[in-house]
């Protein structure tokens, strides 16, 4: 299964789901930032040292910790 | 009196709009989650307070919490005339997010709103328009267009709040909505995405500029080189960029000290003018440009939106000691103050994290150990410069020393990370942070904060290095006049002390002056200005340096105090913010005895090794 944290710079993913043991008000917050089933996110390249994941959801662009990326299933468009 | 509260998404111009409508200057910044206190200001017969900025009304972080509680209960007091939401017209799905929650609650509590659509000429510049009339209708509550940085708009804007502020609100029943469930949002947030596709601009359009120079800042090679770069020339320019400035006042005070003297003649009161006023408050009121120019430079780094960047660099190298990017911004703004920098530590989700960095935020070189440092870097390492001037050694030194200081944080990070301190892991937060849009800093709030961060300095050690210097000259005057210091009551205290300083290389002098100094660090130098005045060596404050090199301090025992104050917590309002914010006497009691250990290891080390 293909995570958020997979996708390379340049490439758009579409969600499709979010782990079942992330914290409610983690997940929450992300459905709420538009990581939500059928929402695309483009992915706009990896953070400096391989720490974050820059990705542009809607009109905001947000910086992701690996932890939480590996827990966003998606696929590739 | 009836009260306006402001409320919006972080980093959506908000504060700037608070700033026009009162007047007041508050802390105007490009990053998220800054405003983490609450700001008031007089809005005509209103008080306006400004809400620390949210995402969500469900929070994920401690500022988050804070900004949903105060919200909470001002929506249930009946001295809450009307809400205002700020939006950002260029990011209007993240800002609708949290606005039509906030309706939603409003709503609840039966409080009018308004939305006020700020950066309305950004918008326009991208060649975009909204219909203000039918986004109105859509939302069910007024809409006003607005700019809070080009005040367009502003002027409809205040009267269009007034008059609706003058309309009675809805009376509510506060025991009655309070044991009300918690609202479920879903359907607000299916809304904002409606509208948002209706009316905002295309991500690609608005997303375009940032993204371009994060392709540069962000990228592996380049960004890491940039933020190098950032952070040398921050610290370089605290010692090149107020040197001159610093001149000025150390000269402005030697000639007002040559005319007072002049007209009051030899004898004690001279005597007392010379040492206590111009040598002690004096040789510390030269050091207020370095603390200016470290701001502005703090200020522009953070309102550009740089910062956010460097702690989404930051993160990664963070992690390894158990800290998060957010650590970042709290660590820097420390350089400045440790007691915002406390506060601003409530942005780190993870509970664990931000504990350990309020405890590791004081050992980074505030302004007040900036005196400290500059007075023993002048006195122990020579002015030289290289490469036409860019590279000065006593500005490497400078940056030696904050780099220890950053060092000596990340190994106790480190050790407290490995440890059973607050154990919640439960509640540990994933690192998520929005990059705010690069913009220009203000120079109106940002003039303003450098400006009170100068008042604040003298205003807060100025008393105290006074009460100091005083004290110090009365103990070292008498009984003998100023004839014999060695003699003198001081002298015979700081005798009875020096055993405990001489590992250190130190001779009873520096002994007093580093004890007063545990009232506030700056008083270091005020001290050892009237100690060194009263020696008679050379009243000129400019000649304080010269005067302790003459005096013979070693290089391993001036070292050996820079290191000190590097490491002690030597500040009683920070001890005080760290008490108050982690909630254990405990603990602090145990962090002070700790680095103050850890400080006097390190000095006796120096001293015997170099």
């Amino acid at each position: 299964m293909m995570t958020l944290w997979d996708a390379s710079g340049g490439q758009t993913v579409m969600v499709t789901g979010i782990d079942a043991g992330v914290d409610l008000s983690v997940s929450g917050r992300l459905r709420e930032m538009g990581l939500d089933d059928g929402h695309h996110v483009f992915c706009l390249r990896r953070g400096p040292f391989e720490g974050t994941l820059v990705v542009a959801i809607a009109d905001c662009v947000y910086s992701l910790e690996q932890k939480i990326a590996k827990k966003i299933q998606v696929k590739l468009l | 009196m009836k009260r306006i509260i402001l409320v919006g998404k972080p980093n959506s111009g908000k504060s700037l709009l608070f700033n026009q409508l009162t007047g007041l200057r508050q802390k105007v910044a490009n990053f998220p989650g800054v405003t983490v206190e609450l700001k008031s200001g007089k809005f005509e017969q209103y008080q306006l307070v400004d809400f620390p900025g949210a995402y969500s009304m469900s929070s994920l972080t401690r500022d988050e919490e804070i900004a949903v509680e105060k919200i909470n209960q001002a929506l249930l007091d009946e001295d809450t005339a009307l809400i205002i939401c700020n939006l950002d017209a260029t990011r209007l799905q993240s800002s609708l997010m949290f606005g039509m929650q906030m309706q939603a609650m409003a709503h609840r509590y039966g409080k009018p709103m308004v939305f006020a659509l700020n950066m309305i000429d950004e918008m326009t510049r991208f060649g975009h328009q909204i219909d203000m009339d039918e986004l109105s209708r859509d939302l069910g509550a007024p809409v006003f267009a607005i700019s809070a940085k080009t005040l367009q708009g502003i002027a409809e804007f205040k009267t269009g709040v007034l008059a609706l502020a003058e309309q009675a609100s809805i009376a509510v029943n506060a025991a009655e909505t309070a044991a009300l469930p918690p609202l479920d949002y879903s359907e607000q947030v299916k809304q904002s995405r409606l509208l948002a596709a209706k009316y905002g601009m295309q991500s690609t359009v608005v997303l375009k500029n940032q993204n371009t120079i994060d392709s540069f800042l962000l990228s592996n090679i380049s960004g890491g080189i940039a933020f190098l770069l950032v952070m040398f020339l921050l610290f370089q320019s605290i010692f090149t960029f107020a040197t001159p400035l610093m001149d000025g006042v150390e000269n402005l005070i030697g000639l007002t000290a040559t005319f007072v003297t002049d007209l009051t003649g030899p004898g004690m009161l001279a005597d007392f003018l010379n040492d206590a006023i111009f040598g002690g408050l004096g040789s510390f009121l030269v050091f207020v440009p370095q603390i200016m120019v470290l701001t502005l430079i703090i200020g522009m780094l953070e309102d550009s939106g740089y910062l956010a960047r460097a702690a989404l660099i930051c993160h990664r190298p963070l992690s390894y000691f158990g800290l998060s990017g957010r650590s970042f911004i709290p660590y820097l703004s420390a350089h400045a103050c440790a007691i915002p920098a406390i506060m601003a530590a409530r942005t780190i989700e993870s509970p664990r994290k931000r504990l350990i960095t309020m405890l590791t935020i004081p050992l980074m070189s505030c302004s007040a150990r900036l005196p400290v440092y500059a007075l023993l870097v002048a006195v122990l390492i020579p002015d030289t410069t290289y490469f036409g001037g860019l590279i000065n050694l006593q500005g490497t030194a400078f940056f030696g020393l904050y780099f220890f200081g950053i060092l000596t944080a990340l190994m106790v990070s480190l050790v407290l990370s490995g440890s059973k301190l607050n154990d919640d892991t439960k509640s540990d937060m994933p690192f998520i942070l929005e990059l705010p849009t690069y913009r220009l800093p203000h120079w109106k709030p940002l003039i303003h904060r450098v400006m009170s961060s100068a008042k604040q300095f003298v205003y807060r050690a100025g008393p105290i290095i006074f009460m100091v210097s005083l004290g110090i000259w009365v103990l070292g005057y008498f009984p003998t006049g100023s004839g014999g210091l060695q003699n003198s009551y001081l002298g015979i205290i700081g005798h009875w002390i020096e055993p405990l300083f001489t590992p250190l290389g130190l001779d009873w002098r520096y002994g007093v002056a580093i004890l007063m100094s545990f009232l506030a660090r700056e008083v270091f130098v005020g001290a050892l200005g009237t100690l060194f005045g009263i020696d008679g060596a050379d009243e000129n404050i400019a000649g304080l340096a010269a005067n302790i090199q003459a005096d013979g301090l070693t290089f391993g025992a001036g070292m050996g105090i820079l290191l000190f104050y590097v490491v002690a917590l030597q500040c009683v309002a920070t001890v005080a913010t760290l008490k108050a914010e982690t909630g254990s006497t405990k603990l602090i009691t145990a962090l002070v005895i700790g680095y103050g250990v850890l400080a006097y290891i390190l000095a006796a080390l120096c001293a015997q090794l170099l």
